[in-house]
């Protein structure tokens, strides 16, 4: 400080000592019969650009090297000044740059990179068995048979615990409510390494059948339900219907399975015949590895005779946590730096047009006696500070952007959502983002800028010294055309993806259609008839209401995101053992309010009850492929292993194939049964009402939200909205993916043409006396703007033949997002190459007839 | 503009020359800068100009080295003006830089003597 003081001393007596000069030479000239005024001119020009004479004099006086930061720093701030247009346009495109990158580096580092939020979480396992030959488990983990017999077996694991997700309805707490919530065994939380903020976690007496029920709640749910009320515990709440004791409450942020944010005790009732597959989680113990893991459960899977083969798999708890949101992050990631990369590119250009401007100033200071280090060093900071403003600002964008980027975002498909906040490490790496391309690509220029010795400047004209940086401000902008292209590439494949998408046939008409989907707690609704009671008393309403068409209900709606598939067995036909079907049970009139054509037969009526014979209405595919050739109405099929007499179902309709699952898989074979004619509480629990309107279907949701409270007012609304709606939901992701690409790109392009207008600007400028010489000579407009687009084609040629190469390496890494769309698509690759070329020449096009309109007489007195 | 022309036509300096003219000029006694470069230009009969703004930096350079010593004084006309005078060690200096500078004419003359038709100016 004290030495920061006395260099402001030094500068003030430098002012002065300068100032005494002056006037001791406009005195002496005033004694020599010179008027004042002039003497003062002449004085003053004498002693040149004072600013630039005390910076090389104070250079002299050495000092510590904070002093000469200070120093440089308070130079480079002044030039900066200076050029207000230059400072904030490379100020604004380097912070989009960082604050971007930094926005996807914060989403990367909470997902992918920082640890789980538990004690020593790398040691955290999620064990499973996959059955390949059992069609039908699609996702791997340990059944509940399996979990009771092994739990108190594992070597390789201290503690280890299932676990399943689900729903459950909270009532008598405010609105009845839809919670996701789990069901856990005792230990889970010792497991992870949780301990809970109030009360207790759940013992081995929790999982005892036909005890108490108890509930841990979690944070989020205590305070906006129960008001964060400190006696929560030993307070009964309502389930399902049920009541249940507080036993705890979980610390903020804990939300495990998924999003959970209430858990029960798992109570295991083994039944034959009868299955569950489970997720368990596990703490390896000290010294245990994976592969013992693995070994240990392949070999309880051995001591296990089942038909069925298992592969023991141990996954690290955050791989499954994280799971398939890698890729895309990873994708965001790689294109947002080239963003980054293009934006430095743009600026280190900026900066190289001013060092030829400056390079005259340069001479003067090493003229001067200033060396060639200091002036780098001294440019340097001056970069630096630039790229510096730009991180903090950066930082700023990256507020926002990370918000803007979890709102866009599909709601629950980023995982560790609440993890997520620009941090520390967020703006530690903002900073160095900054400082790392500040440096890189403010050195360059720097060393050009001071690299031609002062004779050169001093006798040359500025025409003749910008071949060298001309070629590499031509290097820049090629290299920014590549980049443009590759995320435009990118772009676009992602957005024809998501086109193509949109454009599959569902088999349904979803336009005008309304949904609405509850879950009756089978604790309340203890029968089928009282829940299908509701049901058609909730049907009846529904039809009522004014402008609704028709009505009807569904128990797995076609993209609602479960749907229960299983095999079937025909009268008098083998099927082979693979073909599973998917199994959705409908009230009458589904069909036709969905738009699903029936092709054969008829639809259910309301006569097809429990008490008349069982009936079925198969899609087309099922039809061919069981009775391929034969009219398949009378057929007979059962969904019982081994059906007794009165377990076959007769076929009475055939309609088309619907996409059930996804809207990217195909068109499934399906077999409806009545929702009537079941005799499981279980397959009528979910239940979505269909409801077809002329106008528009999202007038209907008020009156559909009060039809159902008025059957039931405790049953809270599973969701409602419209088909159309329901389905974007499905494809949100591809399309925030389409949208986030897209966004970067049309920065990219956008930069890029900034590059491309900002070369070509300059060259027009440079060879503003050529050109006036040859207007003068006769040449044309036409001549001139040719010439001047001849010079981008130099650059615009091989940017694009280089940027097709690496967007051919770069796009191979979409193909797992992309749909029905191959990552070389060529109608893609020249579409984008096109519109990049149009854009440049566009850019290109308003300096090159700038030029053409050179007045020659101008031009040649300039020069 | 300007500038460019008096850097054109004035003769540029060695490297090191602006030192030993300065070292040189101080022999004579105490002066501030504006003096020094009023007796460089006396001195040297108008031919050589020496570039103010290069002074400064100079005098300070060599106010730092050690070869001149300053002091804020009140001139006669009572300004306060900052007054460069010789240390011992410029004393030693200024001869090490004769000495050099002797021997580098003396070899220039060697090469610039030796019978050559017309020399390019």
């Amino acid at each position: 400080m004290i030495a920061l003081w006395r260099r402001r001393q030094k500068d003030l007596e430098l002012d002065e000592e300068l100032e005494a000069h002056i006037r001791m030479a406009i005195e002496e000239r005033v004694a020599r019969g010179e008027p004042r005024e002039d003497a003062e001119h002449a004085a003053r020009r004498e002693l040149g650009n004072l600013g630039v004479v005390k910076e090389v004099t104070r250079e002299m006086w050495g000092g510590g090297w904070l002093e000469r930061l200070v120093q440089d720093v308070r130079y480079g701030a002044r030039t900066l000044r200076r050029s207000p247009a230059f400072t904030i346009v490379a100020l604004s495109t380097l912070a989009l740059g960082i604050g971007a990158t930094t926005a996807m580096f914060t989403v990367v580092h909470a997902v992918l990179l920082r640890p789980l939020p538990y004690p020593r979480s790398d040691r955290l396992m999620l064990l499973a068995y996959d059955y390949p030959n059992n069609a039908f488990i699609t996702e791997g983990g340990i059944s509940d048979r399996q979990w009771v017999d092994s739990r108190s077996r594992f070597r390789t694991f201290a503690r280890v615990a299932a676990m399943t997700p689900g729903l459950v309805t909270l009532t008598n707490a405010g609105d009845p409510v839809r919670l996701q919530a789990a069901t856990v065994a005792a230990g889970l939380f010792e497991t992870l390494g949780i301990t809970p903020a109030l009360g207790r976690t759940f013992g081995p007496d929790d999982e005892r059948i036909g005890g108490e029920p108890v509930v841990i709640l979690g944070d989020a749910l205590w305070r906006e339900r129960f008001g964060a009320d400190s006696n929560v515990v030993g307070r009964p709440i309502t389930l399902d219907g049920v009541h249940h004791t507080v036993v705890g409450v979980m610390p903020r942020r804990f939300a495990y399975p998924l999003a959970a944010r209430l858990w029960r005790p798992m109570r295991i009732q083994l039944a034959p015949n009868r299955f569950q597959i489970m997720s368990v989680v596990g703490r390896l113990r000290d010294g245990a590895t994976r592969a013992q893991a693995v070994a240990e459960l392949d070999a309880l899977a051995a001591a296990e005779r089942t038909r069925d083969s298992m592969i023991a798999r141990v996954t690290p708890l955050k791989d499954t946590v994280v799971g398939d949101v890698t890729r895309s992050l990873l994708v965001f990631a790689g294109g947002v730096a080239l963003v980054l990369l293009i934006a430095c590119a743009n600026v280190a250009n900026l900066l190289l047009m001013r060092a030829t401007t400056r390079q005259r100033e340069m001479a003067v200071r090493a003229a001067l006696g200033a060396g060639r280090r200091r002036l780098i060093r001294q440019l340097v900071t001056e970069s630096a500070l630039l790229w510096v403003g730009a991180g903090i600002a950066g930082a700023g964008v990256a507020l926002i952007g990370v918000r803007a980027l979890l709102a866009l975002a599909p709601p629950g498909r980023i995982p560790r959502h609440g993890e997520i906040g620009v941090d520390g490490a967020a703006l530690a790496f903002a900073l160095g983002v900054s400082l790392v391309t500040g440096l890189i690509f403010g050195l360059v220029p720097a060393i050009r800028a001071t690299r031609s010795s002062v004779r050169d400047v001093l006798a040359a004209t500025a025409r003749t010294l910008t071949g060298r940086d001309g070629r590499l401000r031509g290097a820049l902008v090629m290299a920014e055309i590549a980049l443009a292209l590759v995320l435009l590439t990118g772009a676009g494949l992602m957005v024809q993806s998501f086109v193509r998408l949109r454009r599959v046939e569902l088999g349904f008409r979803p336009a005008g259609l309304a949904l609405l989907t509850v879950d009756l707690p089978a604790a309340t609704y203890r029968s089928t008839a009282a829940m299908q009671a509701t049901h058609q008393a909730v049907l009846d309403r529904l039809g009522k209401i004014r402008g609704v068409e028709s009505a009807s209900a569904v128990n797995f709606v076609p993209l609602g995101g479960a749907m229960i598939r299983g095999d079937f067995k025909a009268d008098g036909r083998t099927i082979p053992p693979s073909y599973l079907v998917a199994k959705p049970s409908v009230a009458p009139g589904y069909f036709r309010t969905m738009g699903i054509g029936l092709r054969l037969g008829r639809d259910f009526t309301a006569r097809d009850v429990a008490s008349s014979p069982g009936v079925a209405i198969v899609s087309q595919s099922v039809a061919r492929q069981v009775w391929p050739g034969t009219n398949p109405i009378g057929q007979r099929i059962s969904n019982k292993d081994v059906p007794g007499p009165g377990d076959w179902l007769t076929v009475v309709g055939v309609v088309d194939d619907v996409g059930q699952t996804s809207i990217d898989t195909h068109r499934e074979p399906a077999i409806y049964l009545p929702i009537q004619q079941l005799t499981q509480t279980f397959f009528l629990e979910h239940m979505s009402f269909v409801v077809r309107t002329a106008s528009d279907p999202a007038v209907l949701l008020p009156a559909m939200r009060r039809a159902l409270r008025d059957v039931d007012p405790d049953q809270p609304i599973g969701s409602i909205g419209t088909m159309e709606s329901a389905i974007s939901a499905t494809v949100a992701e591809p399309l925030f993916q389409a949208r986030l690409i897209a966004a970067f790109s049309v920065v990219a392009l956008v930069l890029a043409a900034i590059g491309i207008y900002g070369v070509v600007a300059y060259s027009v400028a440079e060879r503003t006396h050529e050109i006036g010489i040859r207007v003068a000579l006769g040449a044309g407009h036409a001549n001139v703007v040719g010439m001047v687009l001849r010079r981008l084609l130099v650059l615009l040629v091989p940017g694009v033949a280089l940027g097709v190469i690496g967007a051919l390496a770069a796009t191979r890494v979409l193909s797992s997002l992309l749909f029905e769309t191959r990552p070389n698509d060529p109608v893609t690759f020249v579409g984008v190459a096109a519109l990049l070329a149009i854009v440049a020449i566009v850019a290109g096009l308003v300096p090159a007839r700038r030029a053409s309109r050179v007045d020659p007489l101008v031009a040649l007195r300039v020069g | 503009m300007a500038r460019q022309e008096r850097g054109l036509t004035r003769i540029e300096l060695l490297q090191g020359t602006l030192d030993l003219i300065i070292l040189q000029t101080l022999r004579w006694g105490p002066r501030h800068g504006y003096g020094i470069a009023q007796m460089i230009r006396a001195s040297s009969r108008d031919m050589l100009q020496v570039d103010t703004g290069s002074l400064y930096p100079a005098l300070h350079r060599l106010e730092k080295g050690g070869a001149i010593a300053a002091e804020w004084e009140t001139s006669e006309n009572r300004q306060r003006v900052r007054v460069y005078r010789l240390t011992a060690g410029g004393r030693k200096q200024l001869a090490a830089e004769r000495s050099r500078w002797e021997q580098l004419s003396e070899a220039m003359a060697g090469i610039l003597g030796a019978p050559i038709p017309e020399a390019d100016a």
